[in-house]
């Protein structure tokens, strides 16, 4: 009996997929370019910015642009998004990933149904996307950070980082800049003694934090090349007392910092305006879905009101667009951002 | 209700092909591309990891257990893989050696369940920690992505022009193989039998604690061979791979039809079940719900699952009275009550 | 003549088996302080105490409510999102509300965890479905509302009122106060289970729910109680969580179901229900609390701690079941021992 019935359900069941897929129909109509936006996670303040900058240059351009990604900072949590996107006709996805090589299959599976393929802040595969948007020169970030750093602590101390994913690949380009920064004979006495991991994730960074100063106890400061992460460094360093006896400096809001650089935890870090940055790539994917840019380097463009750019080498990356130098915030004109 | 039409319009997996069919429907309102032959072929190739380990984990099941140290187990499995590749070794025989240490986690569990008579689900609350910690020690924070594409076939390769996915036939191959040794082998009678009562089945001369360490090595093996799909498709294996995946696995077993105290259930409902969460997950993402909302929708699922499966129960045990569940664990207890004490806490 | 020989009471016998628990979680703490304290600059420190002071006062506050749970032979998997859920909304309030009091805060968090529990306790207690599929399916669907709540944004540190976020540095008596809270939480804890009748029921039920249904025990109300709790101090905890932590996202508490469980396991809490103390709880969170801070100092890679909690939790459960299994053949032989001694002996 059991038998019978299961070949009876076998065939309901091949039945049905047989009619559904005669159904099936292709092609969909292209009246202006649907642009899709894959954040690494959709809670990072940041890359909300990034987004509606996007969604902004995406009005002025007559684009439709959706953002949307995982919830949780993943590679693998990016591929679903990626096959759902070329499913649903998008003609490009601009991503910021965490694991330039988890989403390089899936960003080539797309790319050979004709979907283009642009990255931004955090890079892939270099074989997997058509060009790279940069939100500043990658040497000047690392090299920038050190400096402000070894300015806080008199260059002298320990001194450790506080990453955000270990295999993020712009995380790890910044980490390597600093190292290289760090051995130039005027930080000699400054040593690099751990590089933490926080994920993006503000408890985890903020026990991190607690963490390296708990192991190290006389840490000098500590280099923080994520928003997430140093925001929850400034608050762990103020609730246990130690605001200004270990420095704090790297990447981070204005608005998150404010109340900090008043307290005297930092006195100097930087960022780029988050919202460009979205608006840059989403002029970049437009441009090379309307086949002005291609990826060979010299090419320019106009990204509205951002002005014109240029295909460039960056650091040995290439083809990228730059943003632009990064922007440093002090005391002094911390009162001037509001993103 | 009689004959071959009543007996076949009330069986779970009946149900399931109608939701399948009804949630495709709803796909369709959501979007055009959801018939797309490659859509419809496609569908499934996200989730078959958790599918294999959904049918893995519907032999322990079965027999009364549960495991759900399988995400973990994947995981150190990919990372042992990773780095024995990554070491030199050519790939298959990487794959081999991953595949084995999955089975001997698994074994650990089953020597800790079977032999040790320890409870399953502390048991493996535990292993799923200490495995999940082991797979970062093995292979910490970097991961590795670079592996031959022949070998990214079995996960997410395609044939015939490029639509067909290579993990569909493996999910396909394993349903079928699997289902025949729980419904046509006397291995599998086993397993109903000792999820129904062990102690019986111990009396009718069934070797019961062998099969119960055996149902945890299968559970472990198929998560070995859900992390060979998985570092296909997703194109990395790191440390912390698959381990939200644990609500759709259960889900899966759940919601096809396998009883969660043991003793019944259907490998093609885990199947049919499977490829109703893959549609459902697929449409949501069509919808472009975010991927918590979707976890909302799963959950309800599984909560409507069993409660769906109480309600039946009690109908078909006497018209509309719903009978209480006997408890899994009375039926199954190892401590006789004669020793269950009733103690004051701080006396 | 009749030699009276006068055996252990099997209650007694019982209690003294798990005092032995007890000794032995406070033996283990000793030889790990000591061990740390030779290989580890800095551990013996006030200011590294009250860190792991801090640190455990969460967990113990939670540990303290999933204990009630587990006694009655269920589990709650979801606390960590309750925790998580509750966190944000406190946070949330206080950013768009920033002159709501503290204590006003507090109870709001903990309202949202009774109602959450209240759920799991309806699930499990009249939907009958098994707890470790429900609060499966409920950690799931409590993080998702989270999510979406938080609208993809979240809240940071300096959105809250300074006095919310002193509340975790604050140390009266040198003593961190989130850490005072803790031991308030599990002194009436404790006192309930020993004290209140409706809480010793856990034990009854968790230990023989038929005996316990037939005892006349309304189990179902008992075990919808028991979650209630379990997610009333899982909201408190998400307040104490929000002060600790206080930029909250939409993933804030992942996890956290874990630590609370190890704790509560290796505390001596049986997984099968009807026994366990909240000492052997604060124990229990104590001791992980100091190995993982004790790996910290020693400068080694985080994962060797979550491995080690998994490996602590097999072990736990390992040598409780071997222990019981040795306490009741020590039951039965002293039974059988007294049926024949003494023919008109009355069975407790």
């Amino acid at each position: 009996m059991r038998r019978r019935t299961l070949v009876l359900i076998g065939f309901a069941v091949v039945a049905a997929a047989a009619v559904m897929a005669t159904l099936g129909t292709a092609g969909t109509s292209k009246t202006r370019y649907k642009i899709f936006i894959l954040p690494k996670a959709t809670g990072i303040p940041v890359f909300t910015q990034n987004g509606n900058g996007a969604k902004k240059a995406g009005k002025e351009l007559g684009d439709l642009v959706t953002y949307n990604g995982p919830t949780t900072v993943s590679g693998a949590a990016q591929v679903p998004f990626i096959d759902t996107a070329t499913r649903q006709g998008y003609n490009a996805i601009v991503i910021s990933t965490p694991d330039a090589n988890a989403v390089a299959p899936a960003l080539k599976r797309a790319a050979k149904r004709g979907v283009k393929i642009i990255s931004y802040d955090g890079d892939t595969a270099r074989d997997a996307r058509t060009i790279f948007v940069a939100p500043s020169t990658n040497s000047l970030i690392g090299a920038y950070e050190v400096q402000w750093m070894g300015a806080q602590t008199n260059y002298k101390g320990q001194i450790a980082i506080l990453s955000a994913n270990a295999t993020s690949a712009n995380q790890n380009t910044w980490i390597t800049f600093m190292k290289q920064e760090l051995r130039k004979p005027k930080y000699r006495n400054m040593k690099l003694v751990k590089i933490a991991y926080g994920n993006d994730d503000p408890t985890t960074s903020a026990q991190q934090t607690q963490a390296l100063l708990q192991s190290y106890p006389n840490l000098a400061g500590i280099i923080a090349p994520t928003t997430v992460g140093i925001q929850a460094a400034a608050q762990e360093l103020k609730q246990e007392g130690k605001c200004g006896k270990v420095q704090l400096t790297g990447l981070g809001l204005p608005n998150d910092m404010r109340k900090y650089v008043k307290s005297g935890c930092t006195t100097k870090f930087g960022l780029w305006n988050e919202s460009n940055l979205g608006y840059l790539a989403a002029y970049v994917a437009h441009n090379v879905l309307d086949g002005k840019l291609s990826g060979a380097l010299g090419q320019s463009f106009k990204a509205g009101t951002l002005g014109t750019f240029k295909v460039v080498q960056s650091d040995g990356n290439k083809p990228v667009v730059v943003l632009g130098p990064p922007l440093v915030f002090t005391p002094q004109n911390i009162d001037k951002y509001h993103f | 209700m009689r004959g071959v039409a009543g007996r076949v319009l009330v069986r779970w997996e009946t149900l399931l092909v109608v939701a399948i069919v009804a949630v495709g429907i709803w796909s369709v309102t959501l979007s055009p591309f959801f018939l797309q032959r490659a859509n419809l072929l496609d569908l499934v190739t996200p989730y078959v990891f958790i599918g294999l380990m959904a049918f893995g984990l519907t032999f322990v099941v079965i027999t009364g257990e549960i495991d759900i140290s399988v995400a973990s187990t994947l995981a150190v499995s990919i990372v042992s893989f990773a780095q024995i590749f990554a070491a030199g070794a050519n790939v298959w025989v990487a794959a081999l050696i991953g595949l084995a240490i999955a089975g001997g986690l698994g074994l650990v569990n089953g020597l800790l369940v079977g032999v040790l008579d320890l409870p399953s689900l502390a048991v493996t609350l535990g292993t799923m920690a200490a495995y999940s910690g082991l797979a970062f020690v093995i292979l910490s924070g970097e991961g590795v992505a670079t592996f031959p594409e022949g070998f990214t076939k079995l996960g997410g390769g395609y044939l015939a022009n490029d639509e067909l996915p290579v993990a569909l036939l493996v999910m396909l191959f394993f349903a079928l193989v699997l289902g025949i040794v729980l419904h046509g082998t006397r291995f599998g009678r086993y397993l109903f039998a000792i999820g129904s009562n062990r102690e019986a089945a111990r009396l009718s001369g069934i070797p019961v604690t062998r099969v119960r360490v055996t149902v945890f090595v299968i559970s472990g093996l198929m998560a070995g061979v859900a992390g060979l799909v998985y570092v296909g498709y997703f194109g990395s294996a790191r440390a912390d791979a698959a381990q939200l995946s644990l609500l759709d696995i259960v889900t899966a077993v759940v919601l096809g039809g396998v009883g969660i105290f043991g003793g019944t259930g259907s490998m093609p409902g885990v199947l049919l079940a499977l490829i109703l969460v893959a549609e459902v997950r697929n449409g949501m993402q069509l919808a472009n719900f975010s991927g918590q909302l979707q976890n909302i929708v799963i959950g309800v699922i599984l909560l409507a699952a069993i409660v769906a499966g109480n309600v039946i129960a009690g109908i078909r045990a006497g018209g509309g009275r719903t009978r209480p569940r006997r408890s899994r664990k009375e039926v199954t207890s190892n401590a006789p009550a004669e020793t269950q004490v009733l103690v004051d806490s701080n006396s | 003549m009749i030699t009276r020989v006068r055996a252990m009471k099997p209650q007694e016998l019982a209690a003294a088996a798990f005092r032995l628990r007890e000794i032995g979680i406070v033996l283990a703490l000793l030889v790990v302080v000591v061990f740390f304290s030779i290989r580890a600059d800095n551990f013996l420190t006030a200011s590294n105490w009250q860190d792991i002071a801090q640190n455990v006062s969460i967990v113990v506050v939670v540990a303290v409510g999933e204990t009630f749970v587990i006694l009655t032979r269920n589990i709650d998997l979801s606390v960590g999102s309750i925790v998580g859920l509750s966190g944000y909304l406190v946070a949330a309030t206080l950013a768009h509300h920033p002159g709501v009091p503290i204590e006003v805060v507090a109870l709001i968090s903990i309202a949202v965890g009774v109602g959450l529990g209240l759920v799991n306790g309806l699930l499990v207690a009249v939907a009958r479905i098994p707890a470790i599929i429900a609060t499966l399916a409920t950690l799931a669907i409590f993080r998702g509302i989270h999510a979406e709540i938080t609208g993809g944004k979240n809240i940071t540190a300096y959105q809250l009122p300074d006095r919310f976020l002193s509340l975790a540095a604050s140390k009266p008596l040198g003593f961190p106060a989130l850490a005072w809270i803790a031991v308030v939480v599990a002194v009436i804890g404790a006192a309930t289970l020993r004290f209140v009748p409706w809480a010793r029921d856990f034990y009854a039920i968790g230990s023989n729910p038929d005996a316990a249904r037939f005892a006349g025990i309304a189990a179902a109300r008992r075990v919808i109680t028991a979650f209630v709790l379990s997610g009333a101090l899982a909201g408190l905890g998400g307040f104490l969580f929000a002060s600790r932590f206080p930029t909250l996202d939409s993933g804030a508490a992942t996890g956290f179901e874990l630590t609370v469980i190890t704790a509560v396991v290796i505390g001596g809490v049986n997984v099968f229900g009807g026994s366990g103390t909240i000492l052997g709880v604060v124990l229990g969170a104590v001791l992980v609390a100091t190995i993982s801070n004790g790996f910290t100092l020693l400068r080694l890679d985080e994962f060797w701690k979550i491995f080690f909690n998994g490996f602590a939790i097999v072990a736990a459960v390992a040598i409780d079941a071997l222990v019981t299994r040795r306490l009741q053949e020590a039951l039965r032989r002293r039974r059988v021992a007294l049926v024949s001694s003494q023919p008109q002996a009355a069975e407790a």
